[in-house]
């Protein structure tokens, strides 16, 4: 049985975020290309959310070899150097298309592009568009999208990777109603970005599922590094429904302090020569170490101060917080946010090349669905770089690739269909099972780990998998769809966790010992896929 | 923890005749905005329902809905118990989500010139015009896109930004005269809505149609205007003796003097309907107010700003502001919507304006004798929106009338230069308003602006009143009333 809804193209992205748009206007250079994602485009994931700026070396007393040692460091060395060094010298080609493209980036009083300085980096090469960096690239490649013959499909949530003798040769996906949707490509280009969301509390939009993670690892493709997840230092701790909101960073850029409940400027005893500046690894754990150990506010966090700077400051260089804490009844010119960490960014994700092949033939990865640029820890304002960056390196790699006769294979489809033909008849309710595995990750994979909370956690994920998902009408089946996309990626994340014996760089185990330093480290990536899965030892970045 | 109810509308194309309302009681937590109770009522009672959004945090505008027709943005606004949730005004694709992709696709994008480096200050000229979020609130209310050519507020926002900016290859001022510019009534309406608060008929459309003047592109009706005015200080020509010919420099109150407040005529007022304005005068005199009229006064520009013609708008402001300095007022009153709206944003004025509303309710009035009426109120645009007004012409109606009902506050087309500039779009809402008066079975509609009493008497067949008119009515009856007795 084939579906309803067939497309065909050359070049098939999956994601709209700033990676995937950045690679379809690529891949469109090339033959036709599809872009498709489950929200409107743009729209989706984080990008458009994304607040503080963008990584690049633009002035002459910084220097590339700086921006990769700090991601290096930041990433605690288990980043690819690869991967780094292309990150760091395409950053700034990257910044400049957008700018040619009308990105409307602050400048300073001599028209360049401003920079701020962000935690981990030892000079301000953050370039920035007020608070509002991330939606200013996305309206700049949406614009520029729309001038490309690129072909946009909206709302359309991919469930599976095609395959066809082990090549990706597409996606098949749901529409709004339940429909099913199949588009055959030559190569196929993964942009869905991270999935935090498998956490209780979380920075990121509702695509945040780790769909990408899911769909690769059931097609066979390795992950590396799952175990890496971000935990922010400072997201919203109220109202109730919207904990987990980001806080950007550019807070603590412009002069932000966090102080605990009884007022004491605790970064001192962490980090003294850093400070608020610090690596957010170091400032997540300080802040959940205040409130764990009785120094945090009644709302569950710590205080972050802006209110020694000028009101005028405050309303020039951090409208969005200003406006939306204002929304929440709190003016930040006067009082204090209070923050505490909230689960941010997936550093692991698919093996790539710097050409962002992944170890199937037919798929691209790129953007934050990928794995290795950031290492154990990502330093802020190089994700909004590596979207670009790894963006354009996908879409050319996939538009110079092979044209392909493979076809859809129908037993895929059949598989898929019975897959789906069994939601309607599920018995459990997808919004409570979601809910139930979100404060598993959060209680026994998060900021702080042992191998006994994450065996936990892996147990109460596996039971929750062994539920049916009912499906109440055909729409709902995307909701049981994501819900198995999200159990895959926690169990992922997990699995690796407990690969990884050591502290480094985000991931924290409580239970073992780290004797070394992170770049003496005898572990490299920890791998994941169907056929393998292990840690690499022998040094970093292997 | 609490409990609400919240009544939804249902409605998907392809399996119901016509849309539904569903009512949902949902427990949330405090400070929950209207987009967790939605998730409430799809996780725990209906997983039908279908509503759209994704970043959670106002950033990526795919979750306007209107509450009480007023739209919002569903993950930023917080749940009120009790309201109606209804999708935006554009087409519906299921329940609460609604088809974005025309309207976005009218937002049209830079074309790179390769060349020209832009600057820190176009960036920060650019910069209020970007933080759009394409959520498409503006392009729902927008009353001039039902009835004209118009490709809308926000793709006339995104034109203006393409302006301003050197990289950008494309002529964008010509193309946006095509896309309707002149369509705009600047009824404020899009700026009103906007969660970010995008001032676009000041800031764009006013703007582009200056640039459209520098470049020949003035519809010729609006040249016509500007000339009037060059030649006599007046926008329209006058048809009647007018007010300030026949009007003394000081009119005293009949009793004891409560204030001073300087009269600013305005064009329509003086020339087209000076019995209005005398009605009025004749309730400031029974309430204490003394008038004081510079003969001098000329039109407040509003016209020229609107229709984009502003070279001798400074000259305009300069003879008004001087005329209300010499006589030594720090109270400027106006009774057009137009005039105050400008006097108010358009200039800066060393005394303060008011509308003729907020005199009556800031001195207080004798009561007047009720009038056995039904009457409804048309809410001008420039009064509403244009300076905050929309108690105060309430107040006073329920002082006089009987009954008083409500109708949705939407702009007559008599703005922003599209009644001289295009009729036919200036009648198509007239026209809209004339229905919505009728389905409120009102005996009279009441206004407190020349432009809408002038055209919305044109385009309906109910009586259209001043509120000082209706007041002055209720003085009369009161006095008939008395002496009778
Ligand atoms: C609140 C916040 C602030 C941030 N601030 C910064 C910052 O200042 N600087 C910085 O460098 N980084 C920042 N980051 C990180 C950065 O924004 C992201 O890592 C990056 O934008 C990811 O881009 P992407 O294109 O890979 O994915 P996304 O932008 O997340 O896009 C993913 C796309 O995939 C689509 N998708 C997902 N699943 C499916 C599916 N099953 N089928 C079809 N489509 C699907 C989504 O609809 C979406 O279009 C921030 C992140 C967050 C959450
Ligand atoms: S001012 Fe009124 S008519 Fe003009 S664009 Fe805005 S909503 Fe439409
Ligand atoms: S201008 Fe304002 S209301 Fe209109 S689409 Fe943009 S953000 Fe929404
Ligand atoms: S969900 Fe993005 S603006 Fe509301």
């Amino acid at each position: 049985m084939l579906a309803d809804d067939c497309h065909d193209c050359h070049v098939l992205v999956i994601g709209s975020g700033g990676a995937g748009i950045r690679a379809a206007i690529e891949a469109s250079k090339y033959g036709d290309t599809i872009l498709v994602s489950k929200t409107l485009t743009g729209k989706g994931g984080c990008t458009t959310m994304a607040e503080g700026g963008y990584n690049a070396v633009l002035r002459a007393d910084d220097a590339c070899s700086l921006h990769a040692e700090d991601t290096l460091s930041g990433g605690a060395y288990l980043n690819d150097p690869a991967l780094v060094e292309v990150l760091v010298r395409e950053a700034p080609e990257r910044v400049a298309d957008l700018m040619e493209w009308g990105a409307v980036f602050d400048l300073t009083d001599e028209d360049e592009i401003a920079q701020r300085p962000f935690g981990g980096q030892r000079f301000p090469r953050t370039c920035y568009a007020g608070d509002r960096t991330g939606h200013e690239i996305i309206m700049t490649l949406v614009e520029h999208l729309r001038s490309t013959d690129v072909e946009v499909l909206t709302e359309v949530a991919v469930i599976d990777l095609l395959r066809s003798d082990g090549v990706v040769t597409g996606a098949a996906g749901l529409d709004r109603r339940g429909e099913l949707v199949t588009i055959r490509a030559d190569s196929t280009i993964l942009a869905t970005g991270g999935g935090t969301r498998i956490y209780d509390i979380s920075t990121n939009s509702a695509s945040g599922t780790g769909d990408g993670f899911a769909c690769a690892y059931r097609a066979g493709a390795e992950l590396i590094d799952m175990e890496m997840v971000q935990f922010h230092p400072t997201g919203a701790v109220y109202p109730h429904d919207a904990r987990g909101r980001l806080v950007t960073e550019a807070v603590r850029g412009e002069g932000g302090v966090l102080l605990n409940f009884p007022g004491e400027r605790f970064m001192s005893r962490y980090d003294p020569e850093r400070m608020e500046l610090s690596t957010r690894d170091v400032v997540a754990r300080a802040i959940a170490t205040e409130v764990l150990e009785g120094r945090g506010t009644i709302h569950g966090g710590v205080y972050l101060d802006v209110t020694h700077l000028a009101p005028g400051e405050v309303e020039a260089r951090l409208p969005i917080m200003l406006e939306q804490f204002l929304h929440f009844g709190v003016d930040i010119r006067e009082e204090p946010m209070e923050v505490a960490p909230t689960a941010h960014h997936m550093m692991g994700g698919l093996r790539i090349t710097p050409s962002c092949q992944t170890t199937l033939p037919g798929l691209f990865a790129c953007g934050e669905v990928a794995g290795g640029v950031h290492g154990a820890n990502r330093l802020g304002g190089n994700a909004l770089a590596d979207t670009q960056v790894f963006g354009k390196r996908a879409g050319e790699g996939a538009g110079k690739a092979k044209r392909s006769s493979a076809g859809v294979d129908d037993r895929q489809i059949d598989a898929l269909h019975a897959r789906l033909d069994a939601f309607p008849e599920g018995t459990a309710d997808p919004a409570q099972l979601r809910r139930r595995l979100r404060r598993a990750m959060w209680t026994g994979a998060g900021i702080f780990r042992t191998a006994e909370d994450l065996t936990g956690a892996l147990a109460e994920i596996r039971e929750i998998s062994a539920q049916h998902p009912r499906a109440a009408y055909q729409s709902n089946l995307i909701e049981c769809c994501t819900l198995e996309n999200m159990c895959l990626t926690a169990s992922l994340v997990v699995r690796a966790a407990l690969m990884r014996r050591e502290s480094r760089g985000a991931h924290v185990r409580q239970d073992v010992e780290t004797t070394w330093a992170p770049g003496a480290s005898p572990y490299g990536h920890t791998y994941l896929s169907l056929e393998r899965e292990g840690v690499e030892t022998g040094g970093a970045g292997e | 923890m609490k409990d609400l109810t919240l009544r939804v509308f249902r409605f998907d194309p392809l399996a119901d005749g016509e849309p539904s309302y569903e009512t949902y009681t949902v427990r949330v937590n405090e400070g929950a905005r209207l987009l967790h109770a939605l998730h409430a009522i799809h996780d725990e009672i209906d997983p039908s329902l279908h509503y759209r959004y994704c970043c959670g945090s106002g950033q990526c505008g795919s979750c306007a809905v209107r509450v009480d027709g007023e739209p919002v943005l569903a993950c930023m606004d917080e749940v009120r118990d009790g309201t109606t949730i209804e999708p935006l005004n554009l087409p519906v694709v299921r329940d609460l989500v609604t088809d974005m992709e025309p309207g976005l696709m009218e937002i049209p994008g830079l074309l790179p010139s390769g060349e020209g480096q832009v600057t820190r200050s176009e960036i920060e000229a650019i910069k209020p015009l970007r933080d759009c979020i394409e959520c498409l609130s503006c392009v729902s209310e927008c009353p001039a896109i039902t009835v004209g050519h118009f490709a809308g507020p926000a793709a006339m926002r995104q034109a203006m930004r393409l302006a301003l900016d050197p990289r950008d290859a494309a002529d964008r001022v010509p193309e946006a005269v095509r896309e309707g510019l002149f369509t705009c009534t600047t009824c404020q309406r899009c700026w009103e809505v906007c969660p970010k608060e995008i001032r676009i008929p000041g800031k764009a459309i006013e703007k582009l149609r200056e640039m459209a003047n520098r470049s020949g592109l003035t519809l010729p009706r609006h040249l016509g205007v500007a000339k009037q005015v060059e030649r006599t200080g007046r926008s329209i020509e006058h048809t009647k003796v007018t007010f300030l010919e026949e009007a003394p420099a000081v009119i005293e109150p009949h009793g004891e003097v409560k204030a001073t407040v300087g009269f600013f005529v305005g064009c329509m007022y003086n020339g087209r309907l000076p019995d209005t304005a005398w009605d009025m005068v004749q309730v400031m005199q029974r309430n204490g107010i003394r008038l004081v009229i510079p003969p001098e006064q000329v039109c407040c520009g509003s016209p020229l700003i609107r229709t984009g013609q502003t070279s001798s708008l400074r000259m305009l402001q300069k003879r008004n502001i001087d005329a209300f300095v010499h006589r030594g007022v720090d109270l400027v009153m106006t009774m057009c919507a137009g005039c105050g709206s400008t006097l108010k944003n358009d200039y800066e004025t060393p005394f303060r304006v008011v509308d003729v509303t907020e005199v009556l309710t800031m001195y207080g009035i004798e009561p007047p004798g009720k009038l056995p009426l039904k009457v409804t109120y048309h809410d001008p645009c420039h009064l509403r929106r244009g300076q905050g007004i929309s108690e105060e012409p309430r107040e006073l109606i329920r002082m006089v009338a009987e009954e008083f009902v409500e109708m949705p506050p939407i702009c007559c087309g008599a703005g922003g230069g599209v009644r001289s500039g295009l009729p036919e779009v200036a009648g198509a809402l007239g026209k809209g308003r004339d229905e919505e008066i009728r389905k409120t079975g009102a005996d009279a509609v009441i206004s407190v602006c020349p432009f809408c009493e002038f055209h919305i008497s044109e385009n309906t067949g109910v009586p259209v009143k001043n509120i000082t008119t209706l007041l002055l009515e209720g003085y009369q009856e009161k006095d008939e009333r008395s002496g009778g007795e």
